[in-house]
């Protein structure tokens, strides 16, 4: 943005971007709500988070540094102790999409594209204006666009994830870069690490995951809530305060137990029970569930980065001081991590066969965003231990693009009859 | 329903404080236990030291030192049977409570426990081995243990035409025990606290006892259970660990290696949390104090059975309760506020 031409252009690009975006959101918003007769009046506050806003104010508080993160690698522990907001950033808006490719190849992930897209117009969650951008060294693209924020005005900072999780070595390495983190943060912030406050928020985190747990247990019961509903709720854990997160999910938990007492259930007993992983849907990218959840299945457990991987793991610490609450926090974002881009990755493996038989899943569908090389390469690993289980598995792939969603339909719909088919004849 | 309850609350509880109490009882059992009348064999699997005049038994290595230092001849004699018997019972005490000994009943453990307290008031950080010091110096106590069997042997027998060992060598482990030193001074007896300058070998040894008893309160204090690392009891004991009735089951489908139960472990085992093939997992330097347990959030993945009966679960419930909630499982508890 050097002269008056650049400037002229790039607010150009934010208008026209922001309208389309707020179409977007629109539509998918309306598709996720009025297409679907039975309403749970807890869903209205996770709605109302993603509903397009009538200002250009950020919603965040003003005397907080802002802190933006990307995958699931970045400790939200240590930034909520150092009193700054916590907001993740990864975007699935078809919108953002177009203004990223200005900066990355065309033939990269969609994801990456709408997320630099994204923070290069300032079209962040609640008018976010980022104070750091803390970009973890995932996959090769996420590195890469790290290498931006020059072009874009924004301060990244890079956290170097291991390439592996489960040696001695990755871990002590992963422990140095948190720490790293946390000097910078405290730069960043202007505020000091400390105990009490790091503890205090370990266990409000933890409160949340307990809720969350909580949630996925009530799905486990019954299919008295849509999968399009539980990633709506995961993906405002991205950016909500997250008290208030957890008290409107447990308002919701509160509601659908009522509901598993009294019968009520959004899909039919013999409906396809299905497993949703692959690369994340991220609001409003919500095709797959959507259109999977309107051809009669249910998806019922989702293995996504934006949902489960996100939340289900906890901290756990031996003595609460710094020494072992730092390390602490770092192991949670990298033991238990089934993020493709660490080798070996067996553990995927493992916790979907095991959510197959916990969430008695009839199928699984997974799902590849054009230019996802690593989600691309496990799907044939995946498949192949599933199948020897005995699932059904589709793959799919997709990019943000809502205009080719003939044959998606086509192909989820065949993959629901089939299942359907062999449950009729069990 | 009722059993539900039980279950649940058993779950939910907080088990380290529990053992705290536990410890404190054990400890007074096996240090003031002789006082009272107490008379618990000569065969425990734990360090109840003949040293201190309270003790209420003798701890096992010692009675094994003392039946093997006998020629070929006698151990295959009736004074063999000793030693059999002597074994014997050292199984059937240590298989009720497996490991469980080291970390609910050695009074030698609690103290180190105790020392880690003291540590944590100080707001001195603890070390642990990496992973090939931790290899290395594991097998340590394996070499205490073969020593222990082959000197007493070597003193009355002469192995490959070798001179016989000096008689100044008997109970050799006893000499370099920190149990030897440490204990009787909780009876007020510091009579073990001295160097024996009768020969050259006494010099060595009771010097070397003297050195680790300061490596047992220096060691500690940087270390959780430094000494259990290096000690032969604990090696003893696992050679029998798997026909133990409480027993560590662990359901590997269920863990996602999040790695809690290795984080929280006072000897820093990492197979607890990286092996998902083995169902007893029970390693050579677990003490059974199950905050492994505590600190799992997946249900099921670590049982504690007794026999076949669950008596402590891994729950979701129990894990927030501990360690979600503001007021629990903080031994520091006071400090924040």
């Amino acid at each position: 943005m050097i002269n008056a031409t650049d400037q002229d252009r790039y607010n150009r690009l934010k208008k026209t971007s922001t309208i389309h975006y707020n179409m977007e959101v629109k539509q998918v918003l309306a598709e996720i709500i009025d297409d679907f007769p039975d309403k749970i009046s807890g869903m209205e506050y996770f709605y109302n988070k993603f509903k397009p806003l009538e200002t250009d104010e950020s919603l965040y508080p003003k005397d907080k540094k802002l802190i933006a993160s990307m995958c699931i690698h970045v400790p939200i522990e240590i930034i909520h102790a150092l009193d700054a907001t916590a907001v993740r950033i990864c975007s699935g808006a078809y919108s953002a999409d177009t203004a990223g490719s200005d900066f990355l190849p065309a033939k990269i992930c969609p994801m990456v594209k709408s997320t630099l897209g994204a923070l290069y117009l300032d079209m962040l969650p609640g008018n976010a204006i980022p104070d750091l951008v803390i970009n973890p060294t995932t996959c090769d693209q996420k590195k890469k666009m790290g290498e931006m924020g020059d072009d874009i005005n924004k301060e990244f900072y890079t956290l170097e994830v291991p390439p592996s999780k489960d040696s001695e070595e990755a871990r002590q390495y992963w422990q140095r870069t948190v720490k790293k983190l946390v000097k910078k943060l405290e730069k960043v912030t202007g505020n000091r690490l400390t105990r009490r406050k790091l503890k205090k928020s370990i266990k409000s985190i933890a409160q949340a995951q307990a809720e969350f747990r909580r949630f996925m247990r009530i799905r486990k019961e019954a299919p008295v809530i849509f999968g399009k509903d539980a990633l709506l709720i995961t993906n405002t854990y991205f950016f909500d305060n997250i008290d208030s997160w957890r008290e409107n999910l447990a308002i919701l938990n509160n509601e659908l137990e009522e509901r598993i007492e009294k019968e009520i259930t959004v899909a039919k007993s013999r409906a396809p029970r299905i497993l949703l992983t692959g690369s994340p849907s991220i609001f409003p990218n919500m095709r797959t569930p959507i259109l999977l959840e309107k051809l009669g299945g249910i998806v019922v457990y989702e293995e996504f980065c934006s949902s489960s991987r996100m939340l289900n793991d906890t901290v756990a610490v031996d003595e609460w001081f710094l020494y072992d609450m730092v390390p602490a926090v770092a192991d949670r974002y990298l033991k238990p991590s089934t993020c493709p881009n660490f080798t070996p990755n067996d553990d995927r493996i493992r916790k979907i066969l095991l959510a197959m038989k916990d969430y008695k899943v009839d199928g699984v569908v997974y799902q590849t965003l054009t230019g996802c090389q690593l989600y691309d390469m496990e799907a044939r690993k995946i498949g192949k231990a599933l199948e020897n289980e005995g699932y059904p598995v589709l793959n799919v792939e997709l990019d943000y693009n809502p205009k080719d969603s003939g044959q998606l339909t086509t192909r989820l719909e065949a993959f629901l009859e089939s299942i359907k088919d062999q449950k009729r004849k069990n | 329903m009722k059993k539900i309850k039980i279950i649940q609350y058993i779950n939910n509880s907080n088990v380290s404080r529990f053992r705290t109490i536990i410890q404190i009882a054990f400890f007074l059992l096996f240090v003031y236990g002789g006082y009272f009348f107490i008379n618990a064999g000569q065969n425990l699997p734990t360090f109840a030291c003949p040293y201190n005049p309270g003790s209420p038994g003798t701890c096992y290595l010692i009675s094994a030192q003392h039946n093997l230092h006998a020629t070929w001849d006698q151990l295959f004699s009736f004074r063999g049977l000793g030693f059999v018997t002597g074994l014997g019972s050292f199984v059937l005490f240590f298989i009720i409570f497996n490991k469980a000994w080291c970390g609910y009943a050695c009074p030698l453990g609690t103290i180190q426990d105790w020392i880690t307290r003291l540590r944590k008031l100080t707001l001195i950080r603890f070390t642990r081995y990496d992973e090939i010091s931790f290899k290395r110096l594991s097998k340590v106590k394996y070499v205490f243990l073969a020593l222990l069997i082959l000197i007493p042997l070597g003193m009355s027998n002469s192995f490959f035409g070798l001179p016989e060992i000096s008689h100044d060598m008997g109970a050799p482990f006893c000499q370099i025990c920190p149990g030897r030193t440490v204990l009787p001074l909780f009876s007020g007896d510091t009579s073990q606290l001295f160097i024996d300058f009768t020969t050259t070998t006494t010099i060595v040894m009771s010097s070397l006892g003297i050195l680790f008893m300061a490596l047992f309160f220096v060691g500690s204090f940087f270390k959780k259970r430094f000494f259990c690392f290096f000690c032969p009891m604990s090696a003893l004991q696992y050679l029998f660990s798997k026909i133990g009735i409480l027993r560590l089951v662990k359901d590997g489908s269920k863990c996602t290696k999040c790695g809690n139960c290795s984080r929280v472990c006072d000897v820093g085992i990492t197979a607890i949390a990286d092996d998902i093939t083995s169902k007893n997992i029970v390693k050579d330097d677990c003490m059974m104090c199950f905050k492994c347990v505590e600190a799992c959030p997946e249900k099921g993945a670590l049982d504690v059975k007794f026999f076949n009966l669950k008596v402590f679960s891994s729950t979701e419930e129990g894990f927030f309760k501990r360690y979600g909630q503001d007021d629990s499982l903080t031994s520091n508890k006071k400090k924040d506020d």
